[in-house]
């Protein structure tokens, strides 16, 4: 990923202030790329395959360089017991729910960052570190990262974490659906390991291709909803399930309506009698930033 | 002649099977562009997974999915993927005998042919990263077809349970040889309903399997191992009788309905618990000697909408008929006098109008002769019978 120095920072925060007044949201984020090409990439889950064995956890951090520790100790199912979600030491984390189907057969629901297609993520980004790409994944440059956690508010899926437990450099993690591993050709990491293949990497629109036809084959399995089709959106992220996962409380429920959309209109309330929004990003910007340098200089002495 | 039926059977199926992804029900509707009628291969008008309703192939050596759970194979090596296992050993009989109730090779071979049996690996590719992504890869088949019962059963998804890590002291499971036990059969079930009309059902388990000829998968389609095991939610067989389980209304019709959807209520639904099926008592027509021991659909064609036939004699057996009948096929060969008579002649009964043959009492003489009497006397000579 592209660095950005402290001077070319500078420039960039200078430049916004000196056009603080007129400048609006939108001409802060540039959308060279094109997101939302036609074989963008995605993943479909099917929770109705998935065994909960856990080892997409494992594989992820793997990759990822986190601790993982052994495979066999996945074998837990003793953290079931409590929801978890993904944060800066598991990019993805898997969890169970009761199956209003079969009381004997619990259902299990992978989550991670859903890469959607109208990330609300990169809107907040106020110093453009989130960026969306042609294959369809949502990441992040660390470099350009001030830590100042917009993403994480803004992210209807409570997806970016902030390694609050690390003294040295934060940093916001989540899922970059194996951006490294794809770039070569590879296939993220917890789709490659999954033993019942629950997890589909593939084209989206070929993805929901399948998933309707999976649902119109087998009725009785599936419900006539395909999450991530268009909630906020869409997302990239696409779940096949026996049951409402909204009201099962695995995935949130979500209008059909842009994330982005919503965190603008928020930001706009509060900013409306202030100064235009592009011109407090810029300065938060250059107050956090500066503020990282400080305890980063002071840390280091 | 088999062989030929077979044959062109066999190669239709494989010109469809390799045209299934654009030829072979194409949208999802019944029907294919190729010249190859539905009903060439599959006995009811909309195949599914579940009951694909394949004809059986009529080539006797092949091992089709018709195949009972002892003419497969006993243990099957699983080798097709290396990785850091070793080879699994797989007790195919074993699984086989656990599914001949609800689906047999079908539960697990799906989607096969008419034709012989085709390994996972012949649609399932090896490899993760692929062009067709709309079906599961080989693991992933693999995996699918074990772990939704024993993850049900166990509660366990722990790989160790089928496979050896490599390096491994022991080099496989002892999985030869084992036998599932004998599902026993109840002879009758007595449900209480909230019916008021009609608490009881007897529903005579043993006369719908043994005589109406219902097959297991009819209503136990969607058993699988934990309707015995595992009944409460521990990891126990339970060897005696299943848990009861929980259905609504349309549940436990459904099985039901698929013979007796035009029958009354009161078919059924009764006072009191009832006796077992009785062709006298339902049909008025009593069975006897050589009908006794028939299967209903030696008769009844349609066994999933049983009529009433006509009990002439002679409106099934077409040969008993004066001059046609070959009466030493009863042990008993007809001198040339007797064999000029009709059936009714000697065979009688009262209760039949007259010259009509009845053959629950014994033969009468008295028609002509005064002082004889069967079987003291003989209108012909015993002979041996011979049975084919
Ligand atoms: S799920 Fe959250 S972090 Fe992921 S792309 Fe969407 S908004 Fe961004
Ligand atoms: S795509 Fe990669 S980063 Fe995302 S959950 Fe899977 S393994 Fe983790
Ligand atoms: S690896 Fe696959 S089956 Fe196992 S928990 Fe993850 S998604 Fe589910």
């Amino acid at each position: 990923m592209e660095k950005q120095n402290r001077r070319s920072f500078f420039k960039s925060a200078g430049l916004l202030t000196a056009t603080i007044a007129g400048a609006s949201t939108k001409s802060v984020k540039a959308s060279p790329e094109n997101i939302l090409s036609e074989d963008r990439m995605g993943v479909l889950v099917d929770t109705t395959t998935c065994i909960g064995c856990r080892n997409c956890e494992w594989a992820c951090k793997k990759t990822h360089n986190l601790p993982a520790g052994e495979l066999n100790s996945y074998e837990d199912k003793s953290v079931f017991k409590e929801m978890r979600r993904p944060d800066s030491s598991a990019l993805t984390v898997v969890n169970q729910y009761e199956n209003e189907k079969r009381i004997n057969f619990p259902i299990n629901v992978k989550v991670q960052c859903m890469h959607c297609d109208h990330p609300a993520c990169v809107s907040a980004c106020i110093v453009g570190a989130f960026s969306k790409k042609e294959n369809g994944s949502v990441i992040w440059d660390t470099d350009k990262c001030i830590g100042c956690r917009y993403c994480m508010v803004a992210c209807p899926f409570q997806v970016p974490s902030f390694e609050y437990d690390k003294a040295l450099d934060p940093e916001i993690r989540k899922c970059d659906f194996c951006f490294e591993r794809t770039k070569e050709g590879l296939l993220p990491a917890c789709v490659e390991i999954c033993p019942v293949e629950a997890l589909v990497y593939g084209p989206r629109s070929e993805l929901i291709k399948i998933a309707r036809e999976k649902i119109k084959k087998y009725p009785d399995r599936y419900i006539e909803h395909i999450y991530g089709e268009n909630e906020v959106g869409g997302t990239s992220w696409l779940y096949l399930a026996g049951q409402d996962l909204a009201k099962t409380k695995a995935l949130p429920a979500l209008e059909t309506k842009t994330a982005p959309g919503v965190s603008e209109s928020i930001q706009h309330g509060i900013f409306a009698y202030f100064v235009p929004p592009a011109s407090l990003y810029a300065l938060l910007a250059g107050i956090m930033w500066l503020n990282k340098k400080k305890k980063e200089s002071s840390e280091g002495e | 002649m088999k062989r030929v039926i077979c044959g062109i059977l066999f190669f239709s199926t494989l010109v469809v099977a390799q045209n299934k992804s654009k030829n072979h029900l194409p949208d999802g509707k019944a029907g294919s562009l190729q010249n190859v009628n539905c009903k060439t291969c599959h006995t009811c008008d909309v195949p599914t997974k579940q009951n694909p309703c394949l004809i059986e192939c009529p080539r006797d050596e092949m091992i089709t999915v018709h195949q009972t759970a002892e003419q497969g194979p006993d243990v099957i090596k699983i080798d097709k993927l290396t990785n850091k296992y070793l080879p699994v050993t797989f007790s195919h009989k074993t699984h086989s005998q656990m599914s001949a109730m609800s689906g047999g090779c079908g539960n697990c071979h799906h989607y096969n042919t008419a034709g012989p049996i085709l390994a996972c690996a012949d649609c399932h590719n090896t490899e993760r990263k692929r062009e067709d992504i709309s079906k599961p890869d080989l693991q992933a088949a693999y995996h699918r077809q074990c772990i939704d019962c024993h993850k049900e059963w166990s509660h366990s998804t722990d790989c160790n349970s089928c496979h050896l890590e490599k390096g491994s002291p022991i080099t496989h499971k002892v999985t030869k040889g084992k036998d599932h036990p004998k599902v026993k059969e109840p002879e009758k079930l007595i449900y209480e309903t909230n019916y008021n009309k009609g608490k009881i059902v007897t529903f005579f388990h043993s006369d719908h399997t043994k005589l109406f000829g219902a097959e297991c998968i009819s209503c136990h389609q969607n058993d699988n191992c934990t309707r015995c095991h595992d009944t409460k939610n521990v990891q126990t067989v339970s060897s005696t009788i299943p848990e009861k389980i929980s259905k609504t209304g349309s549940q436990h019709h459904q099985p039901c309905f698929k013979c007796h959807a035009n029958d009354e209520c009161s078919k059924c639904h009764l006072d009191k618990p009832t006796g077992p099926f009785n062709h006298k008592t339902s049909t008025g027509w009593a069975l006897t000697r050589f009908h006794e021991k028939l299967e209903c659909a030696k008769c009844h064609e349609n066994t999933n909408n049983f009529t009433k036939l006509n009990n002439d004699c002679v409106s099934c057996h077409k040969n008993f008929v004066t001059g046609k009948f070959e009466h030493e096929k009863t042990g008993l060969k007809l001198d040339e006098i007797h064999q000029e008579f009709d059936c009714g002649d000697c065979h009688s009964e009262s209760n039949l109008p007259d010259g009509k043959a009845g053959f629950a009492n014994k033969p009468d003489c008295s028609g002509c002769h005064d002082d004889k009497s069967y079987p003291k006397d003989k209108p012909g000579s015993l002979v041996k019978v011979i049975k084919k």
